[in-house]
């Protein structure tokens, strides 16, 4: 049930790309006042965030504006996928891999409280406590926090994890103050180089410098920007428009992929273009006839043209991967070439499993992506002989409930953006209805296998997955970051649960 | 005006055979994806372009007619259908018959159609029955309005008092005298409502509630272009404008309908 509760959380927080086309039409203008100066930086973003309590309130709308700007975690993930110091400098981990010494810097919440072994402790027995979001699942694996000293905490685990330390640079590993959780939903209390200033519903967050975060005792390379508005647009073309307008200076991320040209024929802007961990997944029901069939999903995966598909859908903009596995995880090897585009072969293989002609549903959820995609995939498999009936269905209640919870359908198509979701193949309760021993056994020895093994088995997952055509991997949705050319640090791929102001400056300042 | 009867009548029996013509023929497959000719200009061979999944504008243009007048006669014909009795008899039955149903439709008209529709694609899943349905329903009070007041008028006749002098009986008199001089206020009402409904589901579509993808809708044709305005405003212009000139087309139709047959009007001749 663990596997599936997080699993839930990772398509709530796919409602970020929900919001644009839910609200499409209805363009609110983006009015906070704040005294815009060389020192203020504006970002666009599109989901806004309901309150700013991460430990009770799921989506990924508060980890976007507070991780790594408001709270810091003890060790972060940078832009390639590498796991790198935060609030621990360093860290030990004991030859049977289950006891880890972080070693800790110096920092202060901004309350003025100082930053210590016992809040690291106090956090993570906080997270398997008194959180309620299903992410908490990732602290199961910690027997005990032990504060050595100070600086020096020891996390020990009841076995072996290769997934724990990376869990840490989520939301799970925010780093709290005891004085501090007290309004966690209005007034969030961190270590990191910005404390929110004020919050406008419906329209933007502002955070400012903590003051607290470099000291002349403790200093600590600030970010450039000394006020930062989160501006929130419901609608794509509104927040494409406030880039164009001069009412922001960066978009998040952008949502109408053919709208880019006109940004990049534009030398006052600097387009950058990276991955992000959403993958878009065609589904097969594998556990409804026909589709329980591999032939049929074979069949099917060599009908859909991906390469023309991620052209017409998406402009061409993101990334084939084959597998359910994005480029910044380290297991990463590019499946996009195991089914060629071959039509042939696919009415082949249907007529070897006794399908010359075959109707099949397929109910997308109601974004732009996945209703582009679906157009697509329809055309293409016309040719072999299916003819595919679309149902957009409502996003995230109706889809969540037929698609996701009931498993009424033949075949969907949704992002699942949550880091490591290829574990979600070893639950057969999952929507996928894929069972498999093998996988299951694989991904249990897989997170308590020494790393260089963990490699090698989640690569075997991944091709045992292909092999199967459990799913059809479509594309990687990219990350489509747009700036104003003097803003500079800015990241081109999506890793972390955070969008990372930290290392943000103007064009000319140090 | 006979100017108006006339534009309206060519509006839409331009779009009338143009949906015809689609049944049988349309330059090429308006859902044949192929991305090697997404968003071209107009050329010889796709006279209006191609949209961003490479498919033939004027194609799709041609077949999204067939969906506006299917959704239109649909809805319009199934809120005359039930609307027009319901006014009739809400004039000929018992008074509290009368107020029973006047003031049910009140409810009704006082209940958004495009939300009406929206609920029901939430339960149903989003396709053209149930905007057509959410239409048809949302419009069968302006009928039942319309066949009460022209019932009320034609009950006052003379020859109507004489049949009832000669001991004729009310559903006789429905239906030898009230529905033959009626109908003319509903054809106009017909027109009316069918411009409404071409809206409506234009209005669903875009929102994603009405028609399902591929087939083709001049709604969704909208929708897709949305983000596409800055690039090329000729997505958007075509399926906008075809559904103004039917819009335009059905009100013109009715009005110059209107000029010809309402009674009411009758003084003014």
């Amino acid at each position: 049930m663990a596997t599936r509760r997080s699993a839930l959380s990772a398509l709530v927080s796919a409602t970020v790309l929900a919001a644009p086309l839910a609200l499409a039409g209805c363009t609110a203008g983006s009015t906070a006042m704040v005294g815009a100066g060389p020192s203020t930086l504006a970002v666009g973003l599109t989901a806004e965030p309901q309150n700013f309590d991460f430990t009770t309130t799921d989506g990924a709308a508060i980890p976007q504006a507070l991780l790594y700007n408001v709270y810091e975690t003890l060790v972060k993930v940078d832009s390639d996928g590498e796991i790198t110091a935060g609030l621990a400098e360093s860290w030990d981990v004991s030859d049977d891999r289950t006891v880890y010494d972080f070693h800790l810097r110096e920092a202060t919440f901004s309350n003025g409280e100082p930053f210590t072994a016992s809040d690291v402790k106090f956090s993570i027995e906080r997270v398997q406590q008194d959180w309620t979001i299903s992410l908490k699942s990732g602290m199961d694996v910690v027997e005990r926090v032990e504060v050595v000293g100070d600086h020096h905490a020891r996390v020990v685990l009841r076995r072996p994890s290769n997934s724990w330390l990376r869990a840490m640079t989520t939301r799970i590993g925010a780093m709290f103050d005891p004085a501090g959780v007290a309004d966690l939903a209005n007034d969030p209390v961190g270590t990191g180089p910005y404390d929110v200033a004020s919050r406008r519903r419906g329209d933007s967050v502002v955070l400012t410098r903590n003051a607290e975060y470099s000291t002349p005792e403790n200093p600590r390379p600030r970010p450039g920007y000394r006020t930062v508005v989160l501006k929130y647009y419901a609608d794509a073309t509104a927040l494409n428009n406030a880039l164009l307008s001069g009412g922001i200076d960066v978009i998040s991320g952008v949502t109408a992929p053919d709208s880019v040209p006109q940004f990049e024929a534009d030398n006052r802007f600097r387009v950058l273009q990276g991955t992000t961990n959403g993958e878009v997944v065609l589904a097969y029901n594998n556990r409804r006839a026909p589709l329980d069939d591999v032939r049929v999903r074979k069949a099917l995966t060599y009908a859909i043209d991906r390469k023309a598909l991620l052209e017409a859908a998406w402009g061409g903009r993101g990334k084939l991967i084959g597998s359910m596995v994005p480029p910044t995880d380290p297991w990463f090897e590019d499946l996009s070439g195991a089914y060629p585009y071959d039509p042939d072969r696919a009415r082949r293989l249907l007529r070897e499993a006794g399908h010359e002609s075959l109707r099949l549903d397929l109910r997308v959820a109601n974004l732009p992506y996945a209703v582009s995609s679906a157009q697509v995939i329809a055309s293409h498999l016309k040719k072999v002989g299916v003819t595919v009936d679309i149902e957009p269905l409502d996003f995230p209640a109706v889809w969540l409930q037929q698609v996701f919870t009931d498993a009424d359908y033949d075949m969907s198509i949704v992002q699942h953006v949550e880091p490591q979701d290829i574990t979600t193949f070893g639950d057969p309760g999952f929507y996928w209805g894929y069972d498999s021993d093998r996988v299951q056994r694989l991904l249990t020895e897989a997170d308590t296998a020494p790393p260089r093994e963990y490699i090698a088995d989640m690569r075997k997952v991944a091709r045992t997955l292909s092999d199967a055509a459990a799913a059809n991997w479509l594309f990687l949705f990219p990350n489509i970051v747009v700036a104003k050319k003097e803003v500079r640090g800015l990241h081109a791929n999506q890793v972390s649960e955070s969008f990372d102001l930290t290392g943000l400056r103007r064009q000319g300042t140090s | 005006m006979r100017g108006n009867l006339v534009v309206g009548a060519a509006l839409v029996g331009l779009v009338v055979v143009t949906a015809l013509v689609s049944l049988l023929w349309t330059p090429l497959d308006p859902q044949a994806v192929d991305a090697s000719v997404r968003l071209l200009g107009p050329t010889p061979e796709h006279l209006l372009g191609t949209d961003k999944f490479g498919r033939d504008v004027f194609s799709q243009l041609m077949v999204g007619a067939q969906t506006t007048l299917y959704v239109g006669i649909i809805a319009v014909g199934l809120a005359a259908a039930v609307g027009v009795p319901l006014g009739v008899l809400a004039a000929m039955g018992p008074r509290w018959l009368g107020e029973l149903v006047m003031r049910t439709s009140d409810l009704v008209l006082a209940f958004p159609a495009l939300l009406l529709a929206i609920m029901l694609a939430a339960v149903y899943g989003a396709s053209t029955l149930t905007a057509m349905i959410a239409i048809g329903v949302a419009t069968v009070p302006a009928f039942a309005r319309v066949a009460r007041a022209g019932t009320l008028q034609v009950l006052s006749r003379e020859y109507t008092l004489a049949a009832r002098a000669g001991g004729r009986s009310r559903w006789w008199i429905a239906w030898r005298h009230v529905l033959p001089n009626i109908s003319g206020m509903v054809v106009v009402q017909a027109s009316v409502s069918f411009a409404m409904a071409v809206l409506a589901e234009a209005a669903l579509s875009f929102l994603g509630f009405g028609t399902a993808p591929p087939t083709p809708s001049w709604g969704r044709m909208l929708q897709e272009s949305q983000e596409l305005l800055a690039v090329d405003a000729r997505l958007a212009l075509v399926p906008g404008l075809a559904i103004a000139a039917v819009v335009l087309g059905f009100n013109l139709l009715g009005d110059g309908l209107r000029d010809r047959f309402d009674p009411r009007l009758e003084a003014r001749r």
